[in-house]
């Protein structure tokens, strides 16, 4: 007669996968690492940066120069534009171990890096 | 500096003057007319310039990662465009239609290419001992692309027989793969599309930072190390083609039209 399956068992059910995903999220979205790569007089700084493998990492990309500078690589397979005084993101990842060179394309003599990863 | 500005404009001017002469040729094939061609080039000027003014609060958009999110629309506009232009000629639709959809092509290419050249050059304007040197560069650059495309124009249209036809087609359908891969490409750079694997390293053979690699990725969109996703865009964009434009002959023949 009194089936498991009432009203107030789903909703109870229900209540709890809800913060049980909220809790799961947080721990998702919280968990991106955030690396920070400045640009001053067509410079990277740090040039070189080291993420683990396998990973997904957020770059955060400041341009201090009053002139724009693409981030480029070819090993990573990124492209962005960064106007002057300004700053951006670009997500790179998950990547096997190894050396992944970057460079600025609009100042390429200069602005190099490498992206290291363990 | 000024090498490198000769480089950077003739990338820019040749991915989009091969396109144009792609569909210049096609124009001629089909003995169209090229009043369109005015009005896309200035289109695609000013949303260039648009483009470029605007980039700083444009790349703020979606956090940041609003440039990519432009760059991919573009380009899918671009395939999109393409699939529209290639069932128009299939089935000789009317004028107005087929002067659109290449005038759309020729506009949103420039406005992509161009909004590039336009940040760089934005950015030594105020640096005046650089200036000449980077404007020789960028004009020899542009005038390396431009010949280029005009040659590739004249070899499409002396080709013989059908080839006049599907090559330059095929060239459009390789294009419209390119555009596909490279939004795919802007789409994961934003987190937008979940990771997909490496599916081969070719840089060992051909490196994209080499002359021969640089012409590949201008001409076919040649990537060293394609992701699943890209691979899968870049067909799919093909296939669509190639249904748009085989879908109306063959419906032409079924309901047997002339």
């Amino acid at each position: 007669m009194k089936s498991p399956y009432n009203f107030k068992n789903i909703k109870k059910f229900t209540q709890g996968l809800i913060v049980t995903s909220l809790l799961y999220s947080t721990i998702i979205y919280a968990g991106t690492p955030v690396i920070k790569i400045a640009i001053r007089d067509h410079l990277f700084f740090p040039s070189e940066i080291v993420i683990p493998a396998n990973t997904k990492v957020k770059i955060l990309v400041e341009n201090h120069d009053p002139t724009p500078e693409e981030f480029e690589s070819y090993e990573l397979n990124r492209e962005k534009v960064i106007a002057g005084n300004s700053k951006t993101v670009i997500y790179v990842g998950p990547l096997p171990p190894g050396n992944y060179p970057f460079f600025g394309e609009f100042f390429p003599r200069t602005a190099q890096g490498t992206v290291i990863v363990k | 500096m000024l090498l490198n500005s000769v480089i950077l404009i003739l990338q820019e001017t040749l991915e989009a003057a091969l396109l144009i002469s792609v569909l210049l040729a096609l124009n001629f094939q089909f003995r169209k007319s090229w009043t369109w061609l005015p009005y896309a080039l200035i289109f695609g000027l000013v949303g260039a310039s648009l483009y470029a003014f605007y980039i700083s609060p444009i790349s703020e958009w979606f956090d940041y990662v609003g440039q990519e999110v432009t760059n991919a629309s573009i380009h899918i506009a671009i395939v999109f465009a393409m699939v529209c232009y290639t069932a128009i000629v299939s089935t000789n639709i009317a004028g107005r239609a087929y002067s659109l959809a290449a005038a759309l092509i020729v506009s949103l290419a420039i406005l992509r290419e161009g909004s590039e050249i336009l940040v760089y050059l934005s950015g030594f304007v105020y640096q005046t001992e650089e200036f000449p040197a980077v404007g020789v560069g960028a004009s020899i650059g542009f005038g390396i692309g431009l010949s280029t495309g005009i040659i590739a124009y004249y070899t499409l249209v002396k080709l013989p027989g059908k080839w006049s036809i599907l090559l330059p087609l095929a060239l459009l359908a390789i294009f419209a793969g390119s555009m596909a891969s490279q939004a795919t490409l802007e789409l994961s750079q934003a987190d937008w599309l979940p990771y997909t694997a490496m599916l081969w390293d070719s840089s060992s053979l051909i490196s994209e930072s080499s002359i021969m690699g640089q012409l590949l990725y201008a001409l076919f969109g040649y990537e060293a190390t394609p992701s699943a996703a890209q691979v899968a865009a870049y067909l799919g964009a093909i296939l669509l083609l190639v249904i748009s434009a085989c879908i109306p002959r063959y419906y032409r023949r079924v309901t047997q039209q002339c």
